[in-house]
Formats: C-alpha cells, sequence, structure tokens
C-alpha cells in the first residue's frame, strides 16, 4: 500500500521535475521512486501489514509478488526507454510520469478486494495508455493506435461495467470476500450472474487480447511507440490477468460451470488466431503483437485451473514473457528503424553478438524452447491443466509448434550471415545495456524461482 | 559435476580466445573433457550408479537436477567425448574451425549431449534434449551451404514439434508422480491405454531424431546442406541421443505399451533398412547417399532395441558406437572428396586412388568398415541385431538380412565410382596430418572393438540387466 503511494508520488515529481528541462533528473526520481516502491513491496511480503484501514486493496503474497514484478517491468521500460523520452526534452516528464500513473492504476488492480476498486484501478492504468499509445502526435499511425485504443477500450469498460451492475444485482455486494460467501452458498440469481459473469470475462479478455476481443491489439501495438507497446504486453497484460485470475479463479469458483465452458473456447481461438495470424507478418510490431495474442491464450491456462498454485504458475509464465517482451522492445529502440519491418534486423545478431545472444534469447523464450524462462512458464501453465482438461494441452502443445515457425524465422533473418556488411553497427547507450543484461539473466535465471 | 561443466567453461574460453589459436581452445577443450572422461571410467565398476549432482530441494513441479550415470550413461558420455574430439580434430585446419562461435557452439553441443547422457530426471533430460538443438542449428544455418534454409527450417520444426510431443508424455507422467526423479517415473504403474499414448509420444519424438521410416523426410536435406562437423554431429551423436533415449526412458518407462507398440516399431525399422538402402543406391550425391546409408543403419538398430533382451540391447550398443565412428569417417571422407573435387556428384568424380593413395586406403577401411566386413566392430553388432531379430521372427531376420548384402552394394559402388577409374581431375591433395590422424584413430576403435566386442558387453551389461529385470517385472494393470 505504501509502494502504491510512492509510486504515485514520485510520478508527480517526476513531472514537476520535467519543468527544469533536465531529462535525467526526471528518470533519477523514477527510478528512485521505483526502487524505494520495490523496497516496500518486498518489506511487506515479510511484514503484512495494511496502513490504512480500508478494505478495497489488500497486499497479501500473490500481490506482492505481482506487483514487485510489475514495477521491475516498468522500471527496465523506463531505463532502456530513457534514450527515447530524452529526444523530445519537452516532454520526457510527461512520458514518464504518464508511465508512473498508469503503474499506479496496475497496482490497483493487483491489490483489489473490491469490485469498485478494480474498476477505479483499470480506469487509473487506461487513460494515461491512451494517452501514450497516440503520443507520436506527428504519426498518423500512433494517432490512430491512440484513437482506436480510447474508443474500444472505452466500450469495454462501459461492458465491464454493466457486467459488475448485474453480478452487484446477483448478489448485492462488491466486496470479493462476501462475493465468493454467496457464491459458495449458492444464493445468488443464476441468470443475472450468469450473464453479469460472461460480460466481465469479455472486457477483461479485451484488456490482455484475447481473441475475439484481439482486433484492437496489432493496430495499436503497431502504432504506439515501440516503448508502449513494450509497457502494455508487459505490465498492462500482467495486471489484467492477475486481476482476472484473482476474480476468476478464486471469486468465481463456485460457478466455474458457467464461465469455464466459454473460456476454454475462447482460450482455444486465442492460440489458433495468435498463432495462425503470427505466421504471415514482415513488420515486427504486428509479429509481436499476434504472438502476444497467442501468448495470452496460453497464460489464460492458469485461471482455468482452481488451484492454489495457478497463482504461482501464471506469475512464472508472465515474468518470463515480460523479461522477453521487453528485451526485444529493447533491442528495437536500438535498431530504430522506422519502417519497422523484420528484414530490418538482417545480420544484426552476427554483427553484435551481444545483442545477437539477448535476441536469440528472447525469441526463444518465447517459443518455450528449455532452459529458459518462457520453457518454465509454458510447462507449469500446461501441466497444471493437464490433468484437468488434456484436449486443451494438447491443442495447446500443437499451437506451440506452429509459433517456432514464425520465431525461428525471426531468429533466423536475425542471425543471417549473409549482407553482415550492411547491417548496422548498433550501440546501444550504458541504460540499454543494463537492461538487456537484467533481461538476459531474468530469462536464464527466472525459470528456477521457488517460492 | 566436472564431467559436464568443463565443455561449458572451454565454450566460454572459446569465445574469448584469439582467432588465430581458437582452434586450439576447441581442441584441448575437448581433449581435456575426454581425458576426464576416461578417468571416471577408469575409477568405475559396470555395476555401479555414481551421482554426480543430486540436491535436495526441487522446483514446484517436481524438477530435482538429479544428475548421473551408470553403465550405460557413462558408455554414452565417453562415446561423445570421443566423437567431439574427433570432429574438432577433422577439422583443425580448416577456416570453419577459426571461429570463435564454432568452437563454442561445438563444445556446447557436447555440454548439452552429456547433459542428455547424465539426466537422471526427466524434465532434466527433456531440457538437455532441446539444448542440443540450438547449437546445432546454429552450426548449420551459419557455416552450411548456401540453400540451407528450407532444410534447415524443416528439421529445427519437425524435431522440436517431435520433442513437444515427449513434453506431454512427461506432462502426462507427471500427474501420477511426486516428482521428475528417474526412479520416481519408473516406479509410477500405467494402465495399457495410457502407457500407449505416453510411449506414442515418446516415439514420435525419437522416430524424429533417429529418424525412422517415415519421419526421416527432414534428414538427408539436413545432412547435405549442413557443414562437415554439423553433419558429423548430427549423425554420430545427435541422433544416438534417441536411441539412447529409447534404451532409457521410452522403454523402461512404459513397458506396458511394449507388446503394442513393438510390432510396428520393429516393421519401421525394417521398411528403413530396405528402403533407404535401395534409394542410397540410386544416388549420385555422395552426401546425400551416406544420408541415406545412415538411415537404413540406425533403423537396424531402432528395431534391435525394440526386442530388448540383452543380446540385442548389447548389440546395439555396439553398433550404436559402431555407426557413430563409421558415419565419421564416411562424412569426413566425403567431405575430403567434394573439397577437393567441387562437387559432390560421384560421376563428375574419379581416380582419386591414384592421385592420393593415402587417402584411398583410409577411405576403404572406413568403407569396409561400414560394410561390416568381420574384424570389424559392426560386424558383431550387427551379427547380435539380426540375430536377435531372427529368433523374433524369422522373416523380420530375413529382411534385417539384406542390410549386409545391401550395404555393402552401395558402400563399395560409392567407392568405386568416386574412386576408381580415369582420373578427372588434375590434382588431389592428399590427406593432411589431422585428417589422417582421425581417420587412423576410428580405424583403431573399430578394429579394437571388432576384436574385443566383450569389452562395451561387461560395461554395459549390468545396466542393461537392471534395465531388462524392471521392464520384464513391470505389471499390466487391467482397466
Amino acid at each position: 500500500m505504501d509502494a502504491l503511494i510512492v509510486i504515485f508520488v514520485s510520478g508527480i515529481v517526476a513531472m514537476f521535475m520535467a519543468m527544469t528541462h533536465k531529462p535525467i533528473l526526471v528518470l533519477a526520481t523514477a527510478l528512485i521512486g521505483l526502487s524505494v516502491g520495490i523496497g516496500l513491496m518486498v518489506n511487506q511480503w515479510y511484514n503484512p501489514y495494511l496502513l490504512f484501514d480500508y478494505n478495497g486493496l489488500a497486499f497479501g503474497r500473490g500481490e506482492v509478488i505481482y506487483s514487485v514484478a510489475a514495477m521491475t517491468f516498468s522500471l527496465l521500460i523506463i531505463a532502456g526507454g530513457y534514450s527515447y523520452f530524452k529526444r523530445e526534452t519537452e516532454h520526457t516528464g510527461e512520458y514518464i510520469s504518464l508511465i508512473l500513473f498508469s503503474l499506479t492504476g496496475a497496482l490497483c488492480m493487483i491489490g483489489y478486494t473490491d469490485l469498485f476498486m478494480f474498476f477505479i484501478g483499470l480506469e487509473i492504468l487506461s487513460i494515461p495508455m491512451y494517452v501514450l499509445a497516440g503520443s507520436k502526435k506527428k504519426n498518423l499511425q500512433s494517432s490512430e493506435a491512440g484513437l482506436k485504443y480510447f474508443f474500444t477500450g472505452a466500450f469495454a469498460t462501459g461492458i465491464l461495467l454493466f457486467g459488475t451492475a448485474w453480478v452487484y444485482g446477483a448478489t448485492g455486494t462488491f466486496d470479493l470476500r462476501e462475493l465468493s460467501n454467496i457464491l459458495a452458498e449458492g444464493t445468488a440469481n443464476g441468470p443475472l450472474l450468469f450473464v453479469g459473469i460472461l460480460m466481465m470475462m469479455a472486457s477483461f479478455l479485451f484488456k490482455v487480447g484475447a481473441a475475439p476481443f484481439h482486433f484492437w491489439a496489432p493496430d495499436v501495438y503497431s502504432g504506439s511507440p515501440n516503448i508502449v507497446t513494450g509497457y502494455m504486453a508487459s505490465v498492462v497484460k500482467m495486471a489484467g490477468l492477475y486481476a482476472f485470475l484473482k476474480l476468476f479463479t478464486y471469486v468465481f469458483a463456485p460457478v466455474s460451470d458457467l464461465w469455464s465452458g466459454a473460456l476454454f473456447g475462447m482460450i482455444v481461438l486465442t492460440m489458433f488466431v495468435g498463432n495462425l495470424s503470427a505466421l504471415r507478418q514482415t513488420k515486427f510490431k504486428r509479429l509481436l503483437a499476434y504472438s502476444s495474442i497467442s501468448n495470452a491464450g496460453y497464460a489464460l491456462m492458469a485461471p482455468m485451473i482452481i488451484s492454489d498454485a495457478s497463482l504461482f504458475n501464471l506469475w512464472i509464465y508472465l515474468v518470463g514473457y515480460g523479461f522477453a517482451v521487453i528485451a526485444l522492445i529493447v533491442i528495437s529502440l536500438i535498431v530504430n528503424d522506422e519502417s519497422d519491418d523484420i528484414e530490418s534486423y538482417k545480420g544484426i545478431g552476427r554483427k553484435n553478438p551481444w545483442i545477437g545472444f539477448v535476441l536469440v534469447l528472447s525469441v526463444l523464450s518465447l517459443a518455450g524452447v528449455p532452459p529458459l524462462a518462457g520453457f518454465f512458464g509454458k510447462y507449469m501453465v500446461f501441466s497444471s491443466a493437464f490433468a484437468t482438461y488434456p484436449i486443451l494441452v494438447i491443442l495447446a502443445v500443437i499451437n506451440s509448434g506452429i509459433g517456432v515457425f514464425y520465431y525461428l524465422r525471426f531468429v533466423m533473418v536475425a542471425l543471417s550471415s549473409e549482407d553482415v556488411e550492411q547491417a548496422p553497427v548498433l550501440k546501444p547507450c550504458v541504460l540499454q545495456w543494463g537492461v538487456l543484461a537484467i533481461c538476459a539473466l531474468g530469462l536464464l535465471l527466472s525459470g528456477y524461482i521457488t517460492l | 559435476m566436472e564431467l559436464f561443466a568443463l565443455p561449458l567453461v572451454f565454450a566460454l574460453i572459446a569465445l574469448v580466445a584469439p582467432k588465430s589459436k581458437v582452434n586450439y581452445v576447441g581442441l584441448i577443450g575437448a581433449v581435456v573433457s575426454m581425458v576426464v572422461s576416461f578417468i571416471h571410467v577408469a575409477n568405475f565398476s559396470p555395476d555401479q550408479y555414481v551421482s554426480l549432482f543430486a540436491p535436495d530441494f526441487m522446483l514446484s513441479f517436481g524438477l530435482t537436477f538429479k544428475m548421473g550415470y551408470d553403465g550405460i550413461g557413462l558408455f554414452m558420455v565417453v562415446l561423445t567425448n570421443v566423437i567431439t574430439t574427433l570432429i574438432l580434430l577433422s577439422n583443425l585446419n580448416r577456416e570453419i574451425a577459426h571461429n570463435r562461435a564454432f568452437n563454442a557452439l561445438v563444445l556446447l553441443m557436447q555440454f548439452g549431449l552429456l547433459g542428455v547422457f547424465t539426466a537422471r530426471d526427466g524434465i532434466m533430460f527433456y531440457i538437455f534434449w532441446e539444448l542440443t538443438l540450438v547449437p546445432i542449428f546454429l552450426i548449420s544455418y551459419w557455416y552450411g551451404s548456401a540453400d540451407r534454409k528450407k532444410p534447415l527450417m524443416k528439421f529445427f520444426i519437425y524435431t522440436f514439434v517431435g520433442s513437444l510431443a515427449m513434453l506431454l508424455s512427461f506432462m502426462a507422467l507427471g500427474t501420477y508422480s511426486s516428482s521428475f526423479a528417474y526412479e520416481d517415473l519408473l516406479a509410477v504403474q500405467l494402465t495399457a491405454k495410457t502407457a500407449f499414448w505416453v510411449m506414442c509420444g515418446f516415439f514420435l519424438a525419437f522416430a524424429i531424431k533417429i529418424p525412422l521410416f517415415p519421419f526421416h523426410t527432414w534428414q538427408p536435406d539436413t545432412y547435405t546442406v549442413s557443414p562437415m562437423a554439423g553433419t558429423m554431429l548430427l549423425s554420430a551423436l545427435m541422433l544416438k541421443m534417441a536411441l539412447y533415449g529409447m534404451v532409457r526412458w521410452m522403454i523402461p518407462i512404459a513397458p506396458e505399451a511394449m507388446d503394442t507398440l513393438s510390432c510396428l516399431v520393429i516393421t519401421l525399422g525394417m521398411i528403413g533398412v530396405v528402403y533407404a538402402a535401395v534409394i542410397a543406391i540410386k544416388q549420385s550425391d555422395i552426401k546425400r547417399l551416406f544420408a541415406f546409408a545412415s538411415i537404413s543403419h540406425v533403423g537396424l538398430i531402432a528395431a534391435g532395441i525394440m526386442l530388448f533382451n540383452k543380446d540385442a540391447l548389447a548389440g546395439a550398443f555396439i553398433q550404436i558406437a559402431n555407426h557413430s565412428l563409421v558415419a565419421l569417417g564416411l562424412f569426413l571422407a566425403a567431405d575430403i572428396l567434394e573439397r577437393r573435387m567441387g562437387t559432390r556428384n560421384m560421376y563428375e568424380m574419379g581416380g582419386v586412388a591414384k592421385l592420393a593413395p593415402k587417402f584411398g586406403f583410409w577411405f576403404a577401411a572406413v568403407a569396409f568398415a561400414s560394410v561390416s566386413v568381420p574384424l570389424t566392430s559392426g560386424f558383431i553388432g550387427e551379427f547380435l541385431l539380426i540375430k536377435g531379430l531372427y529368433n523374433y521372427s524369422w522373416i523380420v531376420g530375413l529382411v534385417a538380412g539384406t542390410t549386409l548384402v545391401l550395404g555393402a552394394v552401395y558402400t563399395l559402388r560409392a567407392y568405386q565410382i568416386s574412386m576408381f577409374g580415369a582420373p578427372k581431375a588434375e590434382a588431389f591433395s592428399d590427406l593432411t596430418w589431422n585428417e589422417m590422424l582421425t581417420f587412423f584413430i576410428i580405424m583403431l576403435i573399430i578394429l579394437v572393438l571388432g576384436i574385443y566386442p566383450q569389452a562395451i558387453i561387461d560395461f554395459v551389461g549390468p545396466s542393461l540387466d537392471l534395465t531388462i529385470e524392471s521392464v520384464k517385472g513391470a505389471k499390466v494393470i487391467v482397466q
């Protein structure tokens, strides 16, 4: 809880720091704020207490690990994107503080114990994202991305509110604990609840970019500035999926037969849509977008399983995914090619072996090649689902097989030994080297974390 | 621990070594690992199990990190180390060996293979199994011929998808077992139906890697486009992982399905033996010819393993060693021809034996070893395998026996067309010292094993007895 305040305050301070026209101060504020926030959150792990007597937010152990991961990812993104932010000195403060505000929303979405708080968190997360998506003001695609994200996002929020209202109508409460008690008793109004849950599920799936609510994702991902794309794929997805897990796996568990069938169908659809569409992409960020759709499909298998282990399985999965995406996004910033063609990555891995190493690690991790973090995440999510839904796991494994095709193609382009002479010599700044190194370590080691 | 960590250390050293000396760094790395494995052999008695790494913690889903070896494992470890050394030795003077990445990748591959052969945990096995895919892919991708992209893509996806099937099997086993430690997985008793699907998953992974007919379509193309070192790694070591996997994992874990599947696997193996041999006879591309010859030979080994009795298994292990060495020699010869004649087409070669008598002699020696003439290790290995298959069914034994005839046809035909006749080249520089040394070591081992095959049988025998017992003891649960 105190971490939340620190993040928010550091966002405000960062905004005012921008008045000094020294971007480095903004960066320092944000990094210090995030580090303190992470420290406080880790402290919360050892001393679980609530600073304020308000039952809308609570940070138990599950919330703590997700918050720490979300804050770490934000830190990596701000540090890795600094060279981009400082190009427009007058806006540096806005970019960085918007990311911090959005992170505040993400933490609210992670720590909520009340549907009302969840809604507020979602809005705090989303509104800065709408702005950031359109922040390349002179770029048509970016404006389109911002607008598209805003309209569809607002629509999804409306449906979420509507669904919440139905659930409230069926149970008479917003509080998660009371909600789960009422659902366990079985006294809730069935049809009302059913409609409400489905509507809420639809808007959740919209936020994490799962089919059939994925249409915004490729355009928004490719239109937004790269660093915002990275933030969407790592932090927003993490908050959205954890909120989903908390609500559905733990609160709506007693009525799981109302929603698990629909979720099953949508997971299958998401995996196939994401992977099959990714096969033909030639633009890097669109590839990333479709890959993120398919990854949302795999990740959604964790909430399907009503078990305490799901929380940790999903976390490992998202941590591996986040490190890989952030590493790729930082590399794309370093390559800095406006056309965003996959071909523009040709030979960079041969020419710049260390960057190539990180690139290969992250792509192979996305593909699920052991011993990288992505493999462990996938394995844990899949294997926990195997006993209940073997068919779903088999379909997911088939999809991993399809996925290898486009991941491998990307690796082959990046490592191509032909035309190495034309490949650019990349010069990442110190911060970016640091971020890449942390991501590489994360990809190599985070799979072995046990709690 | 140092047994499988050493190649990794040397791989890292190779990455920073000066470019002019990096070929020696790679070779020294392989030699040191080989010597270390010999020390392990000296301190090993065949009936013991040596634990290399057994931490007392495990990951939440049951990964125990256990590593160790018994007779079979150590045999494969030594084979890997010897073969890697020979591969680096035969490449020593070529430009490819002056790449830091090349040496590091070969050593990384060695590390992965040693992990595969010493893993005592299902998921560890899977991790190392997949780890080997990356270096071999990069070696072939970076140093292969110009038309390599499509075959390599096919190769990677084919084998990766096969491995995913194996992963599914492990997942299914994991729902019955508390951890993935080898002993725990062995203790799992499956119903016949589950065992069938589990074994199918393993089989798909292994059949693609071996490769058995009809999963072989990636193999000739990949062998052809890979550089020599890549082809050697693929044929001499990588496919042995799958044969080892059948003995160590597939059959002992799901013995309940043996009766259902062994007939199928033996049939596929036999089809492969004849089919690949017939295709090999019609090849004009010498590298492709040896690729098909490889399919033919390993089909026989896979069929022999499915019999799962001691003689056949001992024969299989002799043949594993023999095939590794022979494949190494044949692909080295093919590469020497390709390099110095500028073509892979046999009909454009000829008369080489006159121009390069030393090469002519050693190539002939390896060719005879490939045909399994008596006194070479192939003779006793194929004899044991064919004997086992004959006892299984005389028809199978008969079909298996054709490998001797057909093998002689395609090998000697290739030798005759490429080496005899009128010289088609002005000059053909003879073997360099390192190529000669490679051939010499290969032939030395082949002859020693051919004269005293009991060495291998005694070495792997006790572990084989244990494995066979555990399989025989498995009860089928009737649903």
